[in-house]
């Protein structure tokens, strides 16, 4: 018993003086920095790190696989079947050409004309465009998190006590620090911005309001570790203008954010999301809708064009896909944001998964679970590319205008420009696209019809 | 997949059945549970899940297709409930490209089980014709997305279509001859000379992993 006593009490100091240094060298090395808007380069050193012993891993396990002569990389990514790119006018002339001796520019049915139609549906059995979007991209290295390995016999020994390694930095150490510097973050929002609302309207509230903003969102980056590289930053958003953005996951609010204020649109939540949207607002007009309001698309594009047309209030960060892609690709944009008529910037987002895979597949885990995921991930890396302006032209309609801003945050991201729609995660393909098709075949049996005399 | 030695042996024994090469196989049996949802067997539900397929007009007369029991030569009629991976393959097997090391017989082989697979698909009660029924069956799945067409036209368009079809086949009919259908040899005789082959394949892209080390 006594020699207990001393002996906690040595403990109760050691414990004492960690915390007080960790807790110093939070503040030092991350939170001041992060109120200033200064970075000290640890996180890009950390990076650099991370990449010569992922090279280092990659190579041992070509040299193992070598070894039992296996096969190691599968590039099936990209589809494993070669799908023709004639159309279907196309297609159908060179069946029928290869057939009868018939004309070629009479319309009419013809037996052959069902091969096509045929191999394309067997192609798409086989391999759909549309489905691989909806699952985690792979990777050709292993980045030592055995979430994402697929070739779990070629480890050696030297590379499981690396693993196990990682394991213990990541859990024991990266995590509650991430997980500290996430609450911190969190509350200083929640309770700076209330803070903020009490001032009176003016400009000083406005700065004040921008920089509580702002310091807890980059508080929450590096919370996450995430290491963005910004381009173009001239191109930010202004004020009356509308930013849209490919979406990948949550964070992707928090990476925007960091780099410029933002107003937010969305659905009020309850719980703890609810809590930080309503203290938010009363710091500067955020647009949150009621539930029921969210299905009513005029409420929601009056509310939206009247923020936009207020030239002193903040622009609108938006993601018309609506849903989270896997990020190799960018869906179809919803038109609504487009019809509004503001000047839109668009910002394209990349990740690099080699660090830490950012897709949440909300089908797979809860917001929970993935955000512990993303603390447990090396690191969250990403490029952010501020897109020129565009504006909606004269004869214009939404839907080109959105497929026009799609194509040129595709071409940046270099992601691939689908016109399918996110939605079909969940729902299936609307009728009137499934009439094109056949539209187009009838137009080309019937066309000139009426010409043709039957006998 | 594992590399465990019970696996090649089915493999195997897939890879002479169907002809496609083993890693063929291994990717199309990936493709099969992602469609099953990890089951061991597929369901004509479990193809409403492709959204690409949605817009095929005759979506409904391929996936009817999968399970014919003349397809899956397991019976002269009717439609299986279910099909598992050897199934699968069995179908997929119709669309292989024509091998530039086959014989003549292959050959011919080749290009009558791809033209009975069409032929299974115009004729759906499996009496071994396709009647104007049937024919017109076909024209109006192919013409139904267009609301400018009526039923009458695309009828029309199927008989003409038909006779033709038919003073190939049998050459001149007499006033009260009636044309029963095609048949199968009808329907070979219809394609004589006429290059289909390349018509009714799909190309897999050429598996030859990176070369791994250097």
């Amino acid at each position: 018993m006594f020699l207990l006593l001393p002996f906690n009490s040595l403990i109760v100091n050691l414990l004492g003086i960690s915390l007080t240094v960790l807790f110093t060298l939070l503040l030092v090395f991350i939170i001041v920095p992060a109120i200033f808007g200064v970075s000290f380069g640890i996180r890009k050193l950390y990076m650099k790190t991370l990449l010569k012993i992922f090279a280092w891993a990659t190579l041992r396990m070509e040299r193992g696989a070598k070894e039992k002569n296996h096969q190691l990389y599968k590039p099936y990514t990209n589809g494993i079947i070669a799908k023709d790119p004639t159309s279907l006018e196309e297609e159908i002339k060179e069946i029928r050409k290869s057939g009868s001796n018939k004309a070629l520019d009479t319309p009419e049915f013809e037996l052959s004309d069902i091969f096509y139609f045929c191999r394309k549906g067997m192609e798409t059995i086989m391999d759909d465009e549309v489905t691989k979007r909806f699952s985690a991209e792979e990777l050709e290295s292993w980045n030592l998190l055995s979430r994402t390995n697929y070739n779990f016999q070629y480890i050696s020994l030297r590379l499981t006590i690396l693993w196990g390694l990682g394991v213990l930095i990541r859990y024991c150490f990266l995590l509650p620090l991430r997980i500290a510097l996430a609450f911190t973050g969190v509350s200083l929002l929640v309770v700076g911005t209330t803070m903020v609302g009490y001032l009176p309207n003016g400009r000083f509230k406005e700065f004040m309001s921008k920089h509580v903003h702002l310091m807890c969102y980059r508080i929450c980056v590096r919370a996450l570790t995430a290491i963005i590289t910004y381009h173009d930053r001239e191109n930010r958003p202004r004020n009356g203008g509308i930013c849209v953005a490919n979406h990948t996951s949550p964070i992707d609010v928090i990476i925007l954010a960091s780099d410029g204020y933002y107003a937010m649109v969305g659905q009020i939540h309850g719980g703890l999301m609810g809590v930080i949207q309503r203290a938010m607002v009363k710091a500067c007009p955020h647009v949150w809708f009621e539930r029921s309001e969210v299905k009513d698309r005029h409420l929601v594009a009056e509310r939206l064009t009247e923020h936009v047309q207020d030239k002193s209030k903040l622009p609108i960060l938006i993601f018309p896909e609506g849903t989270c892609i896997n990020n190799t690709s960018v869906m179809m944009f919803k038109k609504g944001s487009f019809e509004i008529g503001a000047t839109v910037y668009p910002v394209a987002i990349k990740y690099d998964p080699q660090f830490g895979d950012a897709f949440w597949n909300s089908s797979k885990y809860g917001m929970v679970t993935y955000l512990l995921r993303m603390m447990t991930s090396w690191a969250i890396v990403c490029s952010v590319w501020y897109l020129p302006p565009m504006t909606r032209e004269a004869n214009e309609d939404a839907v080109h205008f959105a497929n026009r801003v799609k194509s040129a945050i595709a071409r940046q991201g270099g992601l691939v420009d689908l016109l399918w729609d996110g939605g079909l995660k969940r729902e299936k393909v609307k009728d009137t696209f499934k009439e094109e098709q056949q539209k187009l075949y009838s137009k080309m049996i019937v066309g000139n019809h009426e010409d043709r005399s039957r006998s | 997949m594992g590399s465990s030695q019970s696996m090649s042996e089915e493999v195997r024994e897939l890879v002479s059945k169907t002809g496609f090469s083993s890693d063929q196989i291994e990717q199309l049996h990936r493709r099969f549970k992602q469609l099953s949802g990890n089951q061991l067997t597929i369901r004509k539900e479990n193809f409403n899940n492709i959204p690409d397929l949605e817009l095929n007009p005759i979506r409904s007369k391929i996936i009817r297709a999968f399970f014919d029991n003349r397809n899956l030569r397991k019976a002269p009629n009717g439609l299986a409930d279910e099909i598992n991976f050897e199934d699968f393959l069995t179908i997929m097997s119709y669309f292989r490209p024509i091998e530039t090391n086959m014989d003549e017989e292959q050959l011919e082989h080749c290009r009558k089980e791809k033209l009975r697979f069409l032929f299974h698909m115009y004729d759906s009660d499996s009496d071994g014709r396709i009647t104007l029924e049937e024919y017109r069956n076909v024209v109006e799945e192919l013409l139904s997305g267009n609301p400018h067409i009526e039923k009458e036209s695309a009828r029309s368009i199927a008989d003409g279509a038909m006779m033709e079809a038919a003073s190939v086949c049998v050459g001149q009919m007499q006033p009260d001859q009636v044309y029963e259908g095609i048949t199968f040899d009808d329907f070979l005789k219809i394609w004589q000379g006429i290059d289909i082959e390349t018509k009714m394949h799909v190309r897999f892209l050429n598996m030859e992993t990176i070369a791994l080390c250097h």
